[in-house]
């Protein structure tokens, strides 16, 4: 397959790369940029997490071609630090204790930034299934929904 | 699981789309969403010779709510849910596309693509068949607009020729008063419904249903409209009696596949629960007038 | 500064929340090639002709390994644990040489620049299968007309036992009457959210191979490698980073481990195999298929007087490497009584193999015991018109000084009718019934459904001496010049954080910052020797125990030194924060980092017959455990059975449980929690199914279902910190959750179901199944 030139911006850095049309966003993120801390859980959409921001959506990173991405927006769990510091969302998580292996993290996490971004005061059963697109092994997801209300609190109080 | 090769075109109009799809017919797929496609492609069960992307096909992202719901094939379903004006043009729609899958899938997915994919357990298909919608084809030979009742032949197969590219589709106008309801079942939320079931009804002053629809999805190779359910509902006041009737005889003679998540018989019975359930919130939301 | 109980944000967050992490797919090492593997689409067929030849010509494509090829390259495959048991071996080898066993069975390799490229290259190797039947159930491969799955081996019953305790007939012949049923337990799979994976990386100049693996067990793996494949072990590294996630699914040695690391051997290049998410699902490893025909002889007053339980495995295609299936009925057969009394027990198993993924285990991976017990208990209830919650108390051992299951095993200081008692309390129990009724008069149907179970982790003394079934376990600590320790474990924790709890362990016991406390784990290279790595509960004792054993040894000689240097006494000496602290005389304070860096530079300067080597390598058999050794809890929850659509709904779930003294909180109920969503996942959406032709049905995550926030309900959570004076009452807790669970949700549900005459005898219970239970789907 002949590679296609692709051009689009990762965390705020341009960049240009040559790929081959039919590999995934995800692959291109974790090998040509080795930003690997977007994860492929089953390749097929359903457990999340590859969710990265495509221009501030959330979308299933396994389920774009890369070259669909060209003079996007991209921003993936690498990009929440500012000079070192965790974002708020990140230190909710922490503090609840949210995650154990930590391989669906940086899906939930990308999925709930775009989630808290929209604003809306959600109930819990309307939380859970804002987060039933992205699957955790290892939680039973109590300590992820308390993780995200304690953002959500936080980061109204301007925190 | 990684996508055989393919060749890969981005196109910038519908006249390139369309050259492409008459130059390759049925060696060419569409990608739109890539919600449906992509997983495909990774399990290589589809192994299209080419990719016709037709993201950059600005013009048809856009929808307007005129004489009738007219949604540009490219429209995104997230785009769509939270649009005030398809709320107030068609919240049936707006429901349907509520209970696509989650909000990632929403986000890329597009109303045309899950139609044109035609999947029998899809909401969109069904919500189309319910309202006897049309969607717009274009081809090399030109125009035309399909209804709805036409459009679903089988499994994941539609009556378009493999030159067409669907890009629009059209929902008749929703007349005030008119009750509604999606009722679904899935194994888990988000997942795709077991049985799912569109209902409009409208009613007289007297309270008298004079239109009902009923269209079932995932009971069979294509959405189902329960015609005559329908037809014994119409002139008849409402009654739970009269929504038990309907739902067992929309089931009737229908053979639903079976596999995993379900049994023939399990679905049949569910289709039939849903119906009921969807026959009374229809009525419950319709408004009694002329 | 108490660390131990404390909920100590955990260290390995800042990684892990910021894409950090290191799993094995993660690493890209320069001319790394990729592996792929071409896997059998039938389930039992000879392989009568392949061709390889286009494939190896295929664009990128470095190599192919077909089965003669890697046969030549690897000894038969080994399983010293089903040997040691009489359980029966067949020879096979990484890839096929002659049949093929199961749908996804290993029948090539490719290797190529990239992963695309390999798959594009395995779809050209051609390859004709003749098909054999296909034996798929436990009838199939008990008769002996069937095709054996290995010839040499005859026939397909793998492993069978006996064993009884007790008067099993005197208990029979006093009974009123004899209750009966046989219980089955569906396939499932472990599906952790990282899949199988490795990297074989081999360097042809020094003959060094290091073998970076997501791996649960490193040390055991190893072992395996150099074995089968006779790879010099001092040249022979296993490292582990991040893992994410495995449930006792990575503790096994796979055969595209074997082909991995012998191909990078051939090709003296790095290459690495990413398992997908279908051949997870198809072939990584199913857990759970046994059914259990089960009597239990009681008198109409409800005293247990004796059981006979008769137990078939499917043990899958090929053997469990380096744990086979058939061990795992050991611990059912130890557990099923329960913290019950009786007078005879006789249970025994027989494991057949199928034309099936390999039964792996897959946490509490003798769960069977308790659904089992608990499952039939409540029939039992039922046939004899007592309350459940009445039949338990009556039979229900207490926990004192004396008692002991029926097998031998000493229970004394089991927390078990504590647990039931608060457990039931929690939920409500009593007033539940008048609930219950109320809501059956609306048409609503409700149940209540409450499970126990004990837990050998450590287990009591007598499992306990020499260390238990494998030997303890050992740590390493050693202080740094800097007053900073370094703590090397044996365990490989994929979740479990044990690089926060066992700092917690170590900082609080020397005396020294949490932060100034690092765990290592998974490089062979340093750390001990343990076949099991991180699994069966073990950590929370055995390794924290060497933890505290290692770095009381190290306080030791660091307090001798300032002791002499001082001329204090040791046992007037303490260590806060770092800085050795003299009772009483504060003033004479001496930075633990000053005698680190004198051990270090001057050794000579220290006082004669003291040890300048500031560190310990102790290995911890279980001395000085005081408490029970038993973990064990109760469950208990309520659901809503919807009978139109049979949904089943669960609106609340109460935990009580004991797991000794706690290290950190937020740690334990994590691991309770998730082991509940395994188990509430197992009864009501996860099932590996295969098809009568030994077809997998459930190859994507559209039909393998796993529950996602919106099925698991909240979890309560209540401790019983039972044997609070046993400083080393640390007790394993990952497992117990998902061991207890689906007993606790089977029995509510077949409590809302029991007044329309529904016996629940099988433990997968999705909608369709609920509704024929009820009658108003006809049965299947």
């Amino acid at each position: 397959m002949t590679r296609r030139v692709l051009q689009l911006s990762v965390n705020g850095r341009a960049h240009e790369l040559m790929v081959e049309p039919r590999r995934t966003l995800a692959d291109v993120l974790r090998e040509d940029l080795e930003l690997t801390g977007t994860h492929l859980g089953c390749e097929h959409g359903v457990c999340g997490a590859c969710t990265v921001l495509l221009d501030g959506l959330a979308v299933r990173s396994c389920l774009m071609l890369a070259v669909q991405a060209a003079g996007t927006e991209v921003m993936t769990i690498e990009g929440l630090e500012r000079d070192g510091e965790m974002h708020p969302l990140q230190e909710a998580f922490r503090d609840s204790h949210s995650f154990q292996c930590g391989f669906c993290t940086p899906g939930f996490v990308m999925t709930v930034l775009a989630l808290l971004d929209e604003g809306r005061d959600l109930s819990e059963v309307e939380l859970r299934e804002e987060l039933s697109g992205n699957l955790c092994r290892c939680t039973g997801y109590q300590s992820i929904v308390e993780g995200v209300q304690l953002a959500a609190e936080r980061m109204a109080a301007g925190r | 699981m990684k996508p055989p090769p393919f060749e890969y075109h981005a196109v910038g109009s519908v006249e390139e789309a369309v050259g492409l799809l008459a130059e390759h017919g049925d060696e060419a797929k569409v990608l739109a969403g890539g919600q449906s496609l992509v997983p495909l492609l990774a399990l290589r069960l589809a192994r299209p010779a080419h990719l016709v992307d037709i993201n950059g096909v600005s013009e048809l992202a856009s929808f307007a709510n005129g004489d009738a719901l007219r949604v540009g094939c490219l429209v995104r379903q997230r785009v769509a849910e939270r649009a005030g004006a398809v709320g107030v043009a068609n919240p049936l729609l707006v429901r349907a596309l509520g209970l696509i899958g989650h909000t990632a899938i929403r986000n890329r997915g597009t109303i045309g693509g899950s139609i044109a994919h035609a999947d029998p357990a899809a909401e969109l298909p069904t919500v189309l068949v319910a309202l006897d919608g049309e969607v717009e084809a274009t081809s090399r030979r030109g125009p035309r607009t399909v209804a709805a009742s036409e459009l679903f032949r089988g499994f994941l197969t539609t009556s378009l020729a493999p030159d067409e590219l669907l890009t629009g589709v059209r929902f008749p106008p929703w007349l005030a008063g008119t009750g509604w309801s999606f009722q679904e079942f899935s194994r888990r939320s988000g997942d795709f419904a077991i049985a799912g079931v569109a209902v409009t009804v409208r009613l007289d002053t007297n309270g008298v249903a004079t239109d009902v629809r009923i269209a079932l999805s995932g009971m069979g190779p294509t959405p189902v409209r329960a015609s005559s359910a329908e037809a014994a509902l119409v002139g008849q006041p409402p009654s739970e009696a009269a929504w038990n009737a309907a739902s067992q005889e929309a089931v009737a003679g229908l053979d639903p596949p079976s596999d995993v998540h379900g049994s023939a018989a399990y679905r049949r019975h569910l289709a039939g629960v849903m119906t009921r359930r969807a026959l009374r919130e229809a009525h419950e939301r319709a408004e009694v007038r002329s | 500064m108490r660390l131990i109980g404390a909920k100590v944000p955990r260290v390995e967050d800042r990684r892990i929340l910021t894409g950090r992490g290191r799993y094995v797919d993660d690493l890209h090492l320069p001319h790394m090639l990729h592996a792929t593997f071409l896997r059998s689409p039938v389930a039992h067929a000879r392989v009568a002709a392949l061709d390889a030849s286009a494939a190896k010509r295929a664009p990128g494509v470095v190599a192919v390994f077909t089965g003669e090829e890697m046969k030549a390259l690897s000894k038969p495959i080994a399983v010293p644990m089903a040997e040691a048991m009489g359980a029966r071996i067949p020879e096979f080898y990484p890839l096929v040489t002659d049949k093929v066993r199961f749908v996804g069975d290993l029948v090539a390799m490719v290797i190529a620049e990239t992963r695309y490229e390999a798959e594009d290259a395995a779809e050209l190797i051609d390859v004709i299968y003749d098909p054999l039947q296909a034996v798929s159930s436990y009838e199939a491969a008990l008769d002996p007309a069937s095709p054996a799955l290995f010839d040499e081996l005859g026939d397909n019953i793998v492993y069978t036992s006996s064993s009884s305790a007790g008067d099993v007939d005197a208990a029979f012949a006093a009974a009123d009457r004899v209750v009966a049923m046989t219980l089955r337990q569906h396939r499932v799979a472990n599906a952790p959210m990282e899949t199988r994976g490795a990297v074989a990386d081999y360097d042809p100049a020094s003959g060094e191979l290091v073998y970076h693996a997501a791996t649960q067990g490193p040390q055991g793996l190893r072992l395996a490698l150099a074995n089968t494949l006779g790879l010099p072990m001092e040249r022979l590294r296993v490292l582990a980073g991040d893992v994410g996630g495995a449930f006792g699914l990575k503790g096994y040695v796979g055969r595209e481990d074997l082909c991995l690391a012998a191909a990078a051997r051939q090709l003296g290049r790095a290459v690495k195999w990413t398992e997908d998410r279908n051949e997870h699902l198809l072939a990584s490893g199913h857990a759970r298929e046994e059914k259990i025909d089960i009597e239990v002889a009681v008198t109409n007053d409800g005293s247990l007087l004796g059981m006979r339980a008769h137990m078939t495995m499917d043990h899958g295609a090929y053997p469990g490497v380096p744990f086979p299936a058939a061990m795992f009925s050991g611990l059912v057969q130890m557990l099923l009584p329960g913290p019950y009394r009786m007078q005879g027990y006789a249970f025994d198993v027989t494991a057949v193999s199928t034309n099936k993924c390999v039964y792996v285990a897959y946490r509490g991976p003798w769960e069977m015991e308790t659904w089992v017990r608990e499952r039939v208990l409540d029939e039992v209830a039922r046939e004899l018109g007592m309350d459940p919650a009445d039949l338990r108390r009556r039979n229900m051992m207490a926990g004192d000084a004396d008692e002991r299951l029926i097998t031998g095993l000493s229970v004394a200081g089991i927390s078990s009718r504590q647990s039931l008692e608060r457990a039931l309390e929690l939920i409500g129990y009593d007033a539940f019934r008048r609930d219950q009724a109320a809501a059956r008069a609306q048409g609503r149907h409700l149940g209540i459904g409450f499970a126990t179970f004990i837990e050998a982790a450590p287990g009591p003394p007598e499992m306990r001496m020499g260390g238990g079934m494998f030997g303890g376990e050992q740590a390493k600590v050693k202080l740094e010049s800097d007053g900073h320790l370094t703590v090397v474990t044996a365990q490989a924790p994929h979740g479990q954080s044990h690089e926060t709890t066992l700092a917690q362990i170590a900082a609080e016991e020397m005396g020294v910052p949490f932060e100034h406390v690092k765990v290592v784990h998974g490089d062979t290279s340093v750390t001990p020797f343990s076949l099991i790595g991180t699994g069966g509960s073990r950590a929370a004792t055995w390794a924290s125990g060497a933890v505290l054993l290692s770095t009381r040894k190290v306080k030791e000689k660091v307090l001798a030194i300032a002791a002499e240097q001082l001329e204090i006494s040791p046992e007037d000496l303490e260590i806060n924060d770092g800085v050795i602290t003299p009772l009483g005389a504060p003033h004479k304070s001496l930075p633990l980092a000053q005698i680190a860096m004198q051990a270090t530079m001057a050794p000579n300067s220290l006082p004669p017959g003291t040890d300048p080597l500031l560190e310990a390598h102790e290995t911890f058999k279980g001395e000085g455990i005081t408490g029970s050794g038993w973990s064990g809890g109760t469950h208990a929850c309520i659901v809503e059975v919807d009978l139109e659509t049979g949904h089943t709904q669960i609106l609340r779930y109460v935990v009580v449980e004991d797991c000794g003294r706690v290290i950190n909180p937020a740690v334990v109920e994590g691991q309770i929690r998730g082991g509940v969503a395994q188990g509430v996942g197992e009864v009501l959406y996860e099932r590996a199914a295969y098809d009568e032709d030994g077809n997998f049905l459930a190859g994507t995550f559209m039909d393998y279902l796993l529950p996602t926030a919106a099925e698991i309900p909240t979890i309560e959570i209540e401790h019983l910190e039972t044997d609070p004076d046993d400083e080393l009452g640390f007790r394993g807790v990952g497992e117990g959750g998902a061991v207890v669970a689906p007993a606790t949700l089977t029995n509510a549900i077949a409590d809302a179901l029991a007044p329309l005459g529904a016996r629940v005898y099988d433990q997968y219970l999705p909608p369709s199944k609920v509704l024929e239970l009820a009658g108003v789907l006809p049965t299947t």
